[in-house]
């Protein structure tokens, strides 16, 4: 269980003034197995929340605590997607999939063993001694979701992973990743700025305002699971739209409407 | 008939497109403009394409001029390598520590502008006519270039990738085995093959300013006794070895850093 409690991150400005302050109080408890999708505007400091957790970013004020271990840095338990990928461009997709266990002593044999099951669980047996440069953008995303299952985390935190990619790469891929997900139930939480992504892959959905980033709201997502295998009878339910029109309602709450005020047309053109 | 025809075509089109033919025109119409020139000017101080060409088809079998370059390769040798062994880390510690990059930016950017043959008298008066002193002045040459490069190499490193090794916890040594040393390598072989362009250079000069033996002790005996197609045919062995070397140093580049996506690195 993830339990983080007035968690606030504040950026210093230039010459000690003009901080941002990027999370103001933010409480919230993650359980177990749970698949918590995060969802707000452009800037509202999801990637820094999913940061702090990950242990890549101190926070100022409040605490982050997994099992009961206050966070203190990277541990072992947990392990990142990242939004642009960061795979090893020397390296071929094994030695991509296998790093964190070579990080962690894993002898080369057993290593490479262990990465060539998850290179096949996210479909890409065959392309192990291929070099990332030689992937799509799809395919390179596989190898960065299968380095963080290599590890076994216990919680695995994915920012914004499908973002830069194609809507129909994308829908393989959450497709992919709910089955994946729906064999293993690790704790997952999945930062996205897309509304259907976040209803389609979450239990539970968190909605998080502008700057400075804070919880606004938390939305159960009652669809039934697994959900791998029909998401297109999921994706077109009434319950999903349903849910995913309330989350815009709220979204579209927080940001000034340019259309429907003249004047601020006027100011923004 | 017609595949008589096709294989014609084939044979010229291979002709055409190949970038030797065209390295072939150019340098042939160098050689010519050379030639032309030459006659005209009409002087023993303007040897023609064709008595250069001559006078080092001479040299080259000359086991004197052999010796000339065997002694004069010890400083770009030892220079070279000290300046590589050297230059290495401390760009990289540059890159990498902003102390490192504060302490000794200054000393980097006085060696990249001072010309260096206004050092040549302090060596002079401090190690003398020796080995040593050409060895200083070949390192002198060459540590800018490999340091400048190295730190620009570990400075464009994908912060994401550092993040991303943290993240699996990587330790200051893993980052730089497994992420650091590998992205900077191109930067640093670019680093290195330029240097070795410049440890030519710094080889002659030494000896045509300094301490006057092997190459340049024979560049200055050439012009001594007027024989100026020797002294062209010498300067043309000595850009024939620089050539060399920068190809052997361009193939070892390209080995190591096969990974880089052409059209360069992407950010």
């Amino acid at each position: 269980m993830i339990k983080i409690a007035g968690v606030r991150k504040v950026f210093p400005g230039r010459n000690g003034k003009d901080d941002v302050e990027a999370l103001h109080n933010i409480n919230l408890t993650i359980n177990d197995n749970e698949f918590l999708t995060v969802i707000g505007p452009s800037g509202c400091g999801k990637t820094t929340l999913l940061r702090a957790i990950a242990g890549l970013l101190p926070v100022d004020d409040g605490e982050i605590v997994i099992d009961g271990s206050p966070v203190r840095g990277p541990g072992p338990e947990r392990a990142m997607v990242f939004q642009n990928i960061a795979l090893l461009p020397w390296d071929t997709v094994l030695a991509n999939v296998a790093f964190g266990l070579e990080l962690r002593g894993v002898s080369k044999a057993e290593r490479e063993e262990r990465a060539r099951g998850f290179v096949r669980l996210v479909g890409l047996a065959g392309w192990e001694h291929r070099m990332p440069g030689e992937l799509s953008g799809g395919m390179q995303q596989r190898v960065g979701l299968a380095r963080a299952l290599a590890v076994e985390p216990k919680v695995l935190l994915m920012d914004e992973p499908f973002g830069s990619l194609d809507e129909q790469t994308r829908r393989l891929l959450q497709e992919e990743l709910l089955r994946i997900w729906e064999a293993t139930r690790t704790t997952v939480v999945f930062i996205t700025h897309s509304m259907e992504e976040a209803v389609l892959l979450g239990d539970r959905v968190v909605l998080m305002s502008v700057r400075p980033g804070s919880v606004v709201e938390i939305v159960p997502v009652t669809l039934p699971r697994p959900r791998a295998g029909h998401v297109d009878t999921v994706g077109w339910s009434a319950e999903f739209l349903a849910i995913t029109s309330r989350l815009w309602t709220r979204l579209r709450a927080m940001q000034p409407d340019l259309v429907r005020s003249p004047e601020a047309a006027a100011v923004a053109s | 008939m017609r595949s008589f025809a096709s294989s014609r075509a084939g044979v010229r089109e291979r002709v055409v497109d190949s970038r030797w033919t065209y390295r072939l025109i150019a340098f042939v119409l160098f050689a010519g403009a050379w030639e032309f020139f030459a006659l005209r000017a009409g002087t023993f101080f303007v040897p023609s394409f064709s008595q250069t060409a001559a006078a080092t088809l001479e040299l080259a079998f000359d086991r004197k001029v052999w010796d000339a370059f065997l002694l004069s390769n010890q400083s770009l040798v030892f220079g070279f390598a000290i300046a590589v062994a050297l230059g290495i880390p401390i760009g990289l510690a540059m890159g990498r520590f902003r102390g490192a990059e504060q302490f000794t930016d200054v000393y980097v950017n006085i060696l990249l502008v001072t010309p260096m043959a206004a050092i040549i008298p302090l060596l002079l008066m401090s190690l003398g006519f020796t080995l040593a002193s050409r060895v200083v002045l070949v390192t002198l040459f060459v540590i800018a270039m490999v340091i400048v490069n190295s730190r620009a190499g570990v400075r464009q490193v994908d912060v994401s990738l550092l993040e991303m090794a943290h993240s699996y916890g990587a330790s200051e040594w893993q980052v730089w085995r497994r992420v650091l040393l590998p992205a900077a390598l191109p930067a640093i072989m670019t680093g290195v093959r330029i240097g070795l362009g410049r440890a030519i250079t710094g080889m002659v000069i030494v000896e045509l300013l300094m301490v006057s033996v092997g190459i340049g002790n024979l560049i200055l005996r050439y012009r001594g006794f007027f024989e100026y197609d020797r002294l062209y045919a010498t300067v043309v062995l000595v850009v024939i070895e620089a050539l060399v070397l920068i190809a052997v140093a361009r193939a070892v580049e390209r080995r190591v850093t096969r990974w880089v996506p052409a059209g360069g690195l992407r950010d």
